[in-house]
């Protein structure tokens, strides 16, 4: 029954894990962009929702959409008139400027909302349900079937509409996409304001399980490199299946090895699949 | 040699000897503020090696400062080494942890290399953590020498070294192999250089320089948990300082690291808790205005508004 119990535990964070590292999928994979402010992207989400739901009693889940536009806007607005202009630098330049923009991030949170502990907690936070032996809290299966519909109505976006070709299009080749009269600078913020909504979506609903702070997002940061690794870069699909192998290592090593070790255990997943298949599990193309 | 090999090898010892009679004369604030740019210095030049010259970012240089740190510190306290014995201990072991993790890791380009480097320092830091004598959690305290000039003139004899070593790649025929590699790796290797050779010992090299710098800082501190030793905004902090000085170059990660350190200094102590604000807007700044770094800007011939717009056009989409 533990069994089963850790498996589901493992399930229901993998598919948070899993919309996180969409978007820092498809950043990467689109301007080859490691994104370090990720994690501060998560956490402004989460203040979004902070504030929406202590200011003015709305449900984190209704606030959902307020949330993912208002991230939209930023990470759009943070491309276009930033990041745009170094995109085509060297690798750690731009792994430099991301980083700069996290530190600015955090610091501005820290003044805005202060580094104490805020939580998001509706009424409903501590009702759980069981079935056939197992406790599942409501929430956490809320979020998970939240992440499973943003997460498809992503990928319809991608996959179905003239907007998602143009961005896949751009990641393909830029030149091309250039020529064929894509504006491409407007693709990229898009694209990033793609990833920071996702982000926020991400971050909204990890304000309900866990506490908010400005420092956050460090660890949230690394644990999206380490899922969209492990998927694979660029692919949705494989940012979902990694997500859910974090989640299941996390929580199979924490009930079985031990409450300190789950991030020695990503990490040193991270560092065997990065040498021994460094396109992901679901990957393809070349990764050396 | 040539004559003006020459007389840059002699200004550098002036320099150093300038260095070394410093403490006589400046404040004992001044001396700490020294020895911890004289790390941050050493730190920069050393991820040059692998960073600058052979072109692989590393972004897990911390985890040979940690080693380092924790080798020295076990040594000194759980074994009763001497602290002449522990620290090149600290050295060697950093050096042959770099050479046996860069084996396999070297084999990887940009961002998965990036990672992988990010992840194992992370790793180390995680079981340095679960390890009983590295102390786990709560860290180790070390015994308090009462000559602190003995780390001023340690981190300036690591300094001096490391960047001599940077001199030594920047004209030898193993500095230009590197170069080689970072330009094209393929070409390289056709051209006949054993290219995994080549990035072991630029990472082993690196490896060893940030492992003794660590060693003294474990010393100096006197007090190490895994947190501080194995803190991700080290790694950041140093490749900042060399990039805003200029990678590939022998001077710059030391410029880099003085103007910063100065500035990051002079934040702390106006601006208090807006200093690291005010820190990642200078990042954001100096990666947008002069990537190049201050030794092309002074090469292109000092500031001008022509400068900076061209470096805006260069890489803007």
């Amino acid at each position: 029954m533990l069994l089963l119990q850790v498996l589901v535990n493992g399930i229901l964070l993998g598919g948070l894990y899993g919309i996180m590292a969409i978007g820092m999928s498809l950043i990467w994979g689109v301007m080859n962009i490691v994104n370090i402010a990720h994690g501060p992207l998560i956490m402004l989400g989460a203040y979004v929702t902070f504030w929406t739901f202590t200011l003015w009693g709305w449900d984190p889940f209704l606030s959902l959409p307020v949330t993912i536009l208002s991230l939209f806007v930023y990470g759009y607005l943070l491309q276009r008139f930033i990041l745009n202009l170094i995109v085509r630098a060297q690798l750690f330049l731009t792994l430099l400027i991301t980083f700069g923009v996290e530190v600015v991030m955090v610091n501005l949170a820290r003044i805005f909302w202060s580094s104490d502990l805020r939580q998001v907690t509706p009424s409903y936070a501590a009702a759980n349900f069981a079935v056939g032996g197992l406790t599942i809290p409501y929430v956490r299966l809320w979020v998970f079937v939240t992440t499973v519909v943003v997460s498809v109505i992503f990928l319809l976006l991608m996959e179905r509409t003239r907007l998602g070709r143009a961005i896949r299009a751009t990641a393909e080749e830029l030149r091309a996409a250039r020529l064929t009269g894509i504006p491409v600078g407007h693709i990229y913020a898009v694209t990033y304001g793609l990833g920071a909504a996702l982000a926020g979506a991400a971050g909204a609903m990890w304000g309900m399980l866990f506490p908010i702070t400005p420092i956050m997002g460090g660890a949230l940061t690394l644990k999206s490199f380490v899922v969209a690794v492990l998927g694979g870069l660029g692919t949705m699909m494989g940012a979902i299946v990694g997500g859910l192998v974090l989640g299941l290592a996390e929580s199979f090593s924490s009930t079985y090895i031990g409450p300190t070790y789950p991030n020695a255990i990503s990490f040193g997943l991270l560092v065997l699949i990065l040498i021994f298949r460094p396109t992901g599990v679901l990957g393809r193309g070349e990764g050396r | 040699m040539s004559i003006k090999r020459w007389a840059r090898l002699l200004g550098g010892l002036a320099v150093v000897l300038f260095l070394g009679a410093a403490p006589g004369i400046v404040s004992a604030f001044m001396v700490q503020f020294l020895i911890n740019l004289f790390m941050m210095a050493i730190l920069a030049e050393s991820w040059n090696i692998i960073g600058g010259f052979t072109g692989y970012a590393s972004f897990g240089n911390v985890a040979f400062f940690g080693i380092g740190a924790y080798t020295t510190g076990v040594l000194l306290t759980r074994v009763g080494f001497p602290f002449a014995l522990a620290l090149p201990a600290g050295g060697a072991v950093a050096m042959l942890f770099a050479a046996a993790v860069g084996f396999p890791i070297l084999r990887l380009k940009g961002h998965y290399f990036a990672i992988a480097t990010l992840g194992t320092a992370e790793m180390m830091r995680e079981v340095v953590y679960n390890l009983e004598f590295t102390g786990a959690g709560t860290g180790l305290v070390m015994p308090i020498l009462r000559t602190p000039l003995t780390f001023f003139y340690l981190m300036l004899a690591i300094l001096a070294a490391v960047t001599l070593v940077n001199w030594w790649l920047s004209q030898s025929r193993f500095g230009y192999g590197l170069v080689a590699i970072r330009e094209d790796e393929d070409a390289a290797a056709v051209m006949g250089i054993n290219t995994p050779l080549y990035k072991t010992v630029a990472f082993a090299l690196s490896g060893a320089f940030a492992g003794l710098a660590g060693g003294v800082y474990a010393y100096w501190i006197t007090f190490i948990d895994p947190d501080a030793v194995f803190k991700v905004i080290i790694t950041v902090q140093l490749i900042i300082m060399a990039v805003f000085g200029g990678t590939g170059t022998v001077l710059g990660p030391l410029l880099g690291a003085l103007v910063l350190s100065a500035v990051s200094e002079l934040l702390a102590t106006q601006l208090a808790t807006l200093a690291e604000l005010f820190y990642g807007l200078i990042i954001i700044l100096v990666v947008l205005f002069m990537p190049k770094g201050l030794s092309d800007l002074i090469r292109q011939g000092g500031l001008s508004l022509r400068y900076f717009a061209r470096n805006l056009r260069e890489y803007r989409i």
